[in-house]
Formats: structure tokens, C-alpha cells, sequence
């Protein structure tokens, strides 16, 4: 693997790392397992690549716009959820499919090229340093920024009530905690750290596409699982930062096997070997007191 | 005060399994009464408790508090003036979070929330004092989870937490039947105390009828949804649970077909 390479995965690592932190948020913290970020990843990129292309806007205020539109995404998912009593994968996956529609419409096609135009990297490039060195540091902030944020929200009042409502519904509500505008607020926070993510990622790419959607929920997922597994994840930072390591370390482990020619593997085979890893560490888990100990000592639960 | 008037429940209607959990309650609980409630399974007690912190929904009647109208409230509107120990010690506390945060938790049900860091200095100052009146050595412990105590601390810090801020209400839902007597014994003790001290309006429903006798002021009997008994001052403190059986008989000309009633 060479220094761009690796540089080059280190940066998808720390996009997906907000990625996961969405999904440590959904599957972890509100018990409400979210697809809608199938959606909303490309939603992200396609708002952001609209108002950057069509209406020429500054990169930073378009990728808060496509953080926003995320937010709206993942808030409709839990509307469906909470006001209709819809299933909350069911109204996930409506959500998905129905964006995908609207992402087509947002970009007038099936994808947005950001050729030619300004992005949110280039405002580094004063510094004379190359834009592939920058970017994974400037990624790297931008995660560790939001995990900031989500650790002090976690620990405020508004967030220990959102914890309370997934852990613990009924107590949240005889505490006086409206457990369904949580799942509201939440899982909005949750798509708008998947839709900025998606905006990054366009920027990287230099393309907004309708189907860079298509197996975020497992990438997210997966660095949940593979994070929280290998590393403690007793208190919300250890959980949030072995949320992004396992984001960096599944994109690593896609990045080898993919490199793995002697395995016979080719690049169209990624996301089997995404949905095989995602197996492989489920089972770790489940099976694996052996396999945690290891990592984790003598630590229980 | 808590006004119920001619409370109607049904559950599963129009269904082959409907069943009429409550039938007209009419029942007036004045401020500071500490009111227990007894009767067999399935005779409406846990419904009645439910009406009033909002799980069960309401078929015809109103639920009043303090003179205000709550009958149409959802649960989590109601906390602030009904606060709820469950029967599950799992139940009234969150394992996840730490007792600390826990205590924040239902400091927030009285008070608002915001978005400044959850626990104070001086919050956890006024919680160790609390829970050190408990004790079982539970200020040295704020900051673990909850999941790591026993039933019956949790039992106790559920209570503590049921009572922390201003509330008129205390719903006690069989809170002491699922621990070990020793342990339901200092729970209640620990009931008897806080609802004395802060002159709660209370209402505790219970399988036992020597504890529905020996605690609070007021008893009333639930029987196939109907409240059937009622006593309180004299005529209460001179009663034993013969006594309390006997005039069960009488009333409904049938035998307690529930021995669980009979023990305890």
C-alpha cells in the first residue's frame, strides 16, 4: 500500500467515521435502527453539489445545507415512526427509496460532477502543502470536532434525556421526557452527521452521485460493531472513539482485500467482502467472550 | 387531591378478549392522604394506578389533579406533577447511565432541562447527602452504572429519584413485591419516611393486606373492577387481615379464591 493510498483511505475512514457516529447514535444510544442514512448520505452530497454548481454558493454554507437537508430526512423517518406508529426499519427504507427519487431531482440526473468549482478543501491549499496530505487532516478535525459534540451533548440535560428514552422508555417517560420527540431530534442529529459526511465525500470524489448511497447503513454499522468490539466502550467517549476507529480500521480492512490480488478479489466484489467482515465480526461477538477478552481484559458485559 | 369520576377501562374492546378492568371508579384521595390499595389479580388496582399516571387509557370519566382536568395528558406531561415508583427495580432507573445521572435525569423531570452539562457540583453534593440517609454506601458510588446495584438499592434509588423536586403525587406500583422481605422491609420503612417528611399525596398498591393495613392512613379494595371497600381512621386501625377477609366474604358472598391475598 503506498503513502497515497494509505493517506486516500484514512480520509474515506474519517468521512465514515461520522457515519458511524449517526449510526452509535440510531442502533446504540436511541435503540431505533435507522436505514434512512441510505438516503441521506447521497442526500448530503447532492444538496451540497447543487448549491455549489447550480446556484454557486459558498462550500462551507452548501455543505451545512446538506447537513440540514439530512437532518429533515432523518426527522421525517422518525415523524413516520412516532406520529403513525410505522415500523421504524419500514419507515427507513420509505424514506430511502423516496430519496432516492429526490436526489435525482436535486441534481437534475443521476449524478453531479464538482469539476471546476470550488470545494471545502480548496480553501487549504494556501499552505503549500498537497491537497492529499491536507485532506485527511482536515477530515480528521472535522470528526473529532463532532465527536466533541456529541460527547458534551451526550452529558447535557436534553442529552442524558435522550439516552434515557432508548434505554429505557418507560422510565424516560415516567421522568417526564418525551420519548417520541427524542427519537425526532435524534435521529435528525444522527442523518445530518451522515448527510455532512455524504457532502465531504462528494468534495473528495469530486462527484455527487444517486447511488454513493447504496450499503452506507452496513459501512456504518460495521465500524459500530468492529469499534466497539476490539476496543472498551464503557463510557460514551470510549464508545464514540472506538466508533471512528472502527470506521478507519473497516475502511483499511476493505482497502487490503481489495489490494489482495492473491485472493482473486476484484474492486466490483467490495461489498461482499463489506457485508462478509460485518458477519465476521458479529460473530466474533456473539460467540466471543475469548475473542473480547482478549481485547478488553477482564472486563464483563 | 386526586379526583377519579366514574372511571370506565376496557381493554381489547370489541375483541373476544375485551375485559372491563375498570368499571365506574369514583375515588377522592385529599392532599396528603397516603391511600393503599389492595385487591386480586386482575381486580383493577394496577389499572387504576395506570389511569393515573397515563398508561391506561380512559373509556368514559375524568381524571382530576389538583383541579385541573388531566384525563387527556400524555405520560410524560403528567410526570411532572405524578411521580412513579415501578414494580421492576429495572424499571425505575436507567442501568445504562450512572446513579448520578440517573438523580440528573429526574431532577429534569420538574425542572427544565437544558443544554448545560447535566450534573452540577452542587447537584452532587444534594444527591450524596440523599442517598447517604439510605445507608447502604451508596455516596461513594455515584458514578456507577446503575446496572452494577441490587434490586432493592435500586428499589431505594427509584424512591429517592420518584422524590426528588416538587411533586404532588406518588404513584407506588407493588414497588416492594418483587424483593426479598428483608429488603421490602427497608424499602417501605424508607416509603413510610420520605412520603411522612414530605407530606406526599400517596398511592401505593399492594398483594399484601397486612401492609395495606400497617401502611399509609386510608385502604380501599378493587374487586372486578369496582372499588367494594373503603376504610380509613377508627374503623381501619381496629382491623386485622381476618377482619379484612372476612368483609371481603361478606360483600361479595364468595370465597378469596386468590391465596396470594392471604399471605404476608
Amino acid at each position: 500500500m503506498s503513502l497515497y493510498e494509505l493517506l486516500g483511505t484514512l480520509e474515506t475512514g474519517f468521512v465514515f467515521g461520522l457515519v458511524a457516529l449517526g449510526a452509535y447514535l440510531t442502533f446504540r444510544i436511541l435503540d431505533f435502527p435507522d436505514l434512512t442514512v441510505e438516503g441521506s448520505f447521497p442526500l448530503g452530497a447532492a444538496v451540497c453539489a447543487a448549491l455549489i454548481v447550480t446556484l454557486g454558493w459558498n462550500p462551507w454554507l452548501a455543505t451545512g445545507a446538506g447537513a440540514v437537508a439530512g437532518f429533515a430526512a432523518g426527522w421525517s423517518t422518525a415523524y413516520l415512526n412516532v406520529r403513525f406508529r410505522i415500523l421504524h426499519i419500514l419507515a427507513g427504507i420509505l424514506l430511502a427509496i423516496s430519496l432516492y427519487s429526490i436526489n435525482l431531482r436535486i441534481m437534475s440526473g443521476p449524478n453531479k460532477p464538482l469539476l471546476g468549482v470550488d470545494t471545502v478543501f480548496d480553501a487549504f491549499g494556501g499552505f503549500g502543502v498537497a491537497t492529499y496530505i491536507i485532506s485527511p487532516i482536515f477530515l480528521g478535525a472535522v470528526t473529532l470536532i463532532v465527536l466533541a459534540l456529541v460527547n458534551v451533548f451526550l452529558h447535557t440535560g436534553h442529552g442524558i434525556a435522550m439516552r434515557a428514552a432508548g434505554a429505557n422508555p418507560a422510565m424516560a417517560e415516567a421522568n417526564g421526557i418525551n420519548v417520541g420527540r427524542m427519537k425526532l431530534y435524534g435521529v435528525g442529529l444522527a442523518n445530518a452527521m451522515t448527510a455532512l459526511a455524504g457532502a465531504l465525500f462528494a468534495q473528495i470524489f469530486g462527484a455527487a452521485d444517486a447511488y454513493m448511497g447504496i450499503g452506507v447503513i452496513i459501512v456504518g454499522l460495521a465500524s459500530v460493531i468492529v469499534g466497539t468490539s476490539l476496543l472498551p466502550s464503557r463510557t460514551i467517549l470510549q464508545a464514540t472513539l472506538a466508533c471512528i476507529v472502527g470506521a478507519v480500521l473497516y475502511r483499511f480492512a476493505v482497502a487490503l482485500a481489495l489490494n489482495a490480488d492473491f485472493l482473486g478479489l476484484r474492486a466490483s466484489d467490495v461489498q461482499l467482502v463489506t457485508a462478509a467482515l460485518v458477519a465476521l465480526a458479529l460473530i466474533a461477538q456473539y460467540s466471543g467472550s475469548g475473542f473480547k477478552r482478549f481485547f478488553k481484559g477482564a472486563d464483563k458485559k | 387531591m386526586i379526583e377519579l369520576k366514574d372511571v370506565h377501562v376496557t381493554f381489547n374492546k370489541g375483541t373476544p378478549l375485551e375485559t372491563k378492568a375498570l368499571r365506574g371508579i369514583d375515588l377522592i384521595v385529599p392532599e396528603g392522604q397516603f391511600l393503599t390499595v389492595i385487591g386480586s389479580n386482575g381486580a383493577g388496582k394496577s389499572t387504576s394506578l395506570n389511569v393515573l399516571a397515563g398508561l391506561a387509557p380512559v373509556e368514559s370519566g375524568t381524571v382530576r389533579l389538583d383541579g385541573q382536568d388531566i384525563t387527556n395528558w400524555p405520560v410524560h406531561r403528567r410526570a411532572r406533577i405524578i411521580s412513579r415508583v415501578f414494580q421492576d427495580p429495572k424499571m425505575g432507573t436507567c442501568e445504562d447511565l450512572t446513579i448520578m445521572e440517573n438523580f440528573a435525569l429526574a431532577h429534569g423531570r420538574t425542572a427544565p432541562r437544558g443544554f448545560r452539562l447535566a450534573i452540577e457540583k452542587d447537584m452532587r453534593e444534594k444527591t450524596a447527602e440523599r442517598v447517604k440517609v439510605l445507608g447502604l454506601g451508596l455516596e461513594n458510588r455515584l458514578d456507577d452504572k446503575v446496572g452494577l446495584l441490587s434490586g432493592g438499592q435500586r428499589q431505594a434509588v427509584s424512591l429517592l429519584m420518584a422524590t426528588t423536586g416538587p411533586s404532588s403525587v406518588l404513584l407506588l406500583d407493588e414497588h416492594t413485591a418483587a424483593l426479598d422481605p428483608k429488603t421490602a422491609d427497608f424499602v417501605l420503612e424508607t416509603t413510610r419516611t420520605i412520603v411522612d417528611r414530605l407530606k406526599l399525596t400517596a398511592v401505593m398498591v399492594t398483594h399484601s393486606m397486612a401492609q395495606a393495613l400497617s401502611t399509609g392512613e386510608r385502604t380501599v379494595m378493587f374487586h372486578r373492577g369496582k372499588i367494594i371497600f373503603d376504610a380509613s381512621g377508627k374503623e381501619r386501625a381496629g382491623m386485622s387481615v381476618e377482619d379484612l377477609l372476612h368483609l371481603f366474604k361478606k360483600t361479595q358472598g364468595e370465597e378469596l379464591s386468590d391465596d396470594s391475598l392471604l399471605l404476608g
